[in-house]
């Protein structure tokens, strides 16, 4: 079995059908993009793969665990201990500093280290950020404060949720040059929700939804 | 929310204090009904027999102001009852001649101070019209005045002897139809100086418990000397009767159990009335809680999104309630001090106590109130989707 694993997952909400049958696997390592159009169901894909959201119907597998099985707590276990998120709100804690945001990831995690903390704000290149709170903070900042509490504590998967949507082309630019310098360092795997191509050339690997379901699957050679 | 503990624990905290205090108050404004215990010469074998009477002897009263619990001794009166025979202008009768103080400053013995004693001090109720009698009048019951005619300032005779009538007492009791002298003079009139034939004690007591109910007699030592130096109206009693010569002494036990229930029942509804206004802060406290985690939504998705399970959040939260409680607790407990105070002048016309000892239990009082209005919309805030509130733009 891959290293994820979804199966025939189905999404209904009270009004409106978000997955339709999604089947996807994902290798170890990889950084796959998924596209399509607003209302795809891209997100809701990405919260069941991380144990955020459930599906109605399927199920979806991570280094062999089947995510149905957890109990919401055991969920949260297995979710701080492999998985980091990134969402296109910057979603920071608003009354936090950026280090203290990175320390409460390592608070849920385990014990908190401050020395830590500024070690990952310094590799995402905010060193000089550590004590601002976020409304004193650029969205692209605001996205890197993000990407190193998601970070923090060594997940083997990486979701981001159109990471760069808030941001311009040269923020967006500086972001993916992080990630991937960060992906090829830590090999992580990386699942990355958008629809701007430019971000989503990025990646090793494309799917492409529609209507709740998968339409194409290609690979990118960069 | 710090409002509302703040309110919840001044008025757990002021009812706490008064409740402490106005047992103390109560019971002394109870004592205005008047005497609890009663002392009569112990009436026993042939004397009993014979019909012979016995008497106490006035010197033993002040000795009242000696036992242990002498401080609970409120009021104290003699009484000497004897047969006389009044007659005025051409009626005559037989009554009820009552000798005794109606108010008296007794020097109590080692002290500068003297102790105020006399019928105003066991029956404040007693209503005379005029003044009080002195060494050559007397005061009339009402009923016997009508009866016989005779108005305030006249004359009347008691065994021959003439006195002026100073006063008309009404007390709705038997005393309507008797005739109050000073003390010293029934004593002379009948000549039996030094004798007192009943003394009324107003003591302030412990209300009576099971304990209390136990036969002394059957009392272990360490028991016995437990319910000695408890102030039951019984012990106190007891004490009374070692310091009378040749007595008895009772309590009159419908006024002393009435006080006693008067001031469970008291007791009674103050931690009730606790009890509900700490429910009623903590309620406030989970309305004002549950709104705020409402607003804090997207942070709990948040925290749950980066891996936290329902532990370490509740702990955020009610690390916060916690402070909130400390908080409130302290506005809560200077609140109460002025509530305290407030009310202790209002309705008891003096400065309760301020109890810093209190303290603590304001801060306990709120830290529960914290708690306990907090813990159910943390478990609700608790139950969120992260999926749903993440996916929500702000
Ligand atoms: N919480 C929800 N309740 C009801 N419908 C929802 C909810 N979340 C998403 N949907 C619906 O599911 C579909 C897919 O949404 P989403 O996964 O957010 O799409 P995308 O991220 O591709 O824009 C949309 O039609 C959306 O309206
Ligand atoms: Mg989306």
């Amino acid at each position: 079995m891959e290293f994820i694993s979804v199966k025939d997952v189905v999404k209904e909400y009270e009004t409106a059908v978000a997955l339709r049958g999604v089947d996807m696997d994902v290798e170890k390592g990889r950084w796959v993009s998924i596209v399509g159009p607003s209302g795809s169901g891209k997100s809701t894909l990405l919260n069941i793969i991380g144990g955020l959201d459930s599906p109605t119907k399927g199920s979806v597998f991570i280094d062999g665990v089947d995510l149905g099985s957890l109990s919401e707590d055991a969920m949260a276990r297995f979710r701080r201990e492999n998985i980091g998120f990134v969402f296109q709100q910057s979603h920071l804690v608003p009354y936090l500093t950026s280090v203290e945001n990175v320390m409460l990831a390592q608070y849920f995690h385990s014990i908190t280290d401050e020395a830590e903390a500024v070690e990952a704000l310094n590799r995402v290149g905010l060193g000089h950020r550590l004590h601002h709170r976020p409304s004193q903070l650029s969205g692209g900042e605001q996205q890197r404060v993000c990407i190193a509490r998601a970070l923090i504590n060594s997940p083997k998967i990486l979701l981001a949720d159109e990471p760069t949507g808030n941001l311009d082309r040269e923020n967006t630019r500086l972001i993916l040059e992080l990630l991937k310098k960060l992906h090829s360092e830590e090999h992580f795997t990386i699942i990355l929700v958008t629809h701007d191509p430019f971000v989503s050339k990025w990646a090793e690997r494309l799917l492409t939804m529609e209507d709740g379901r998968i339409i194409k699957d290609e690979p990118l050679y960069c | 929310m710090v409002v509302s503990v703040a309110m919840g624990t001044a008025i757990a905290t002021s009812l706490i204090t008064l409740s402490l205090d106005i047992k103390g108050k109560v019971s002394r404004e109870l004592r205005a009904f008047g005497a609890n215990i009663t002392i009569e010469p112990k009436v026993e074998g042939f004397a009993d027999i014979a019909g012979q009477k016995r008497y106490l002897r006035e010197k033993d009263i002040i000795k009242a102001k000696t036992i242990f619990w002498r401080h609970n001794i409120l009021g104290i009166a003699p009484f000497l009852e004897e047969k006389a025979k009044i007659s005025f202008q051409d009626r005559k009768k037989d009554v009820t001649i009552v000798g005794t103080w109606f108010e008296k400053e007794l020097p109590l013995p080692g002290e500068k101070t003297t102790f105020r004693a006399g019928v105003s001090t066991v029956s404040p109720w007693w209503d005379i019209k005029g003044r009080t009698p002195d060494k050559s009048s007397v005061v009339l019951g009402v009923s016997l005045a009508e009866e016989l005619g005779i108005k305030q300032g006249e004359e009347v005779l008691l065994d021959g002897k003439p006195y002026v009538v100073s006063g008309i007492l009404s007390t709705g009791g038997k005393e309507d139809e008797q005739v109050f002298l000073d003390l010293d003079v029934a004593q002379e009139l009948k000549g039996l100086e030094g004798a007192v034939s009943r003394v009324l004690v107003s003591a302030l007591t412990t209300p009576m418990d099971d304990f209390a109910y136990k036969d002394p007699a059957t009392m272990s030592r360490k028991e016995y000397e437990k319910w000695y130096c408890t102030g039951y109206v019984t012990s106190i009693a007891k004490q009374l009767e070692e310091v009378f010569k040749g007595s008895r002494a009772k309590p009159i036990w419908h006024v002393a159990e009435t006080e006693g229930n008067v001031l469970e029942r008291l007791s009674i509804l103050v931690y009730l009335l606790t009890a509900a206004s700490l429910l009623a802060a903590a309620l406030s406290m989970s309305t004002t809680m549950a709104a705020s985690l409402l607003r804090r939504l997207d942070e709990i998705g948040l925290m749950k999104s980066i891996g936290a399970d329902s532990f370490k959040i509740s702990i955020i939260f009610l690390s916060e309630a916690f402070i909130i409680g400390c908080v409130g607790g302290l506005v809560g407990y200077a609140i109460s001090v002025g509530v305290v105070k407030f009310i202790g002048l209002k309705v008891f016309g003096a400065v309760l106590e301020e109890r810093v000892l209190l303290l603590p239990v304001a801060l306990v009082s709120a830290l529960l109130i914290a708690a306990l209005g907090s813990l159910l919309p943390i478990r609700r805030a608790l139950r969120v989707k992260p999926a749903v509130v993440l996916k929500e733009a702000r």
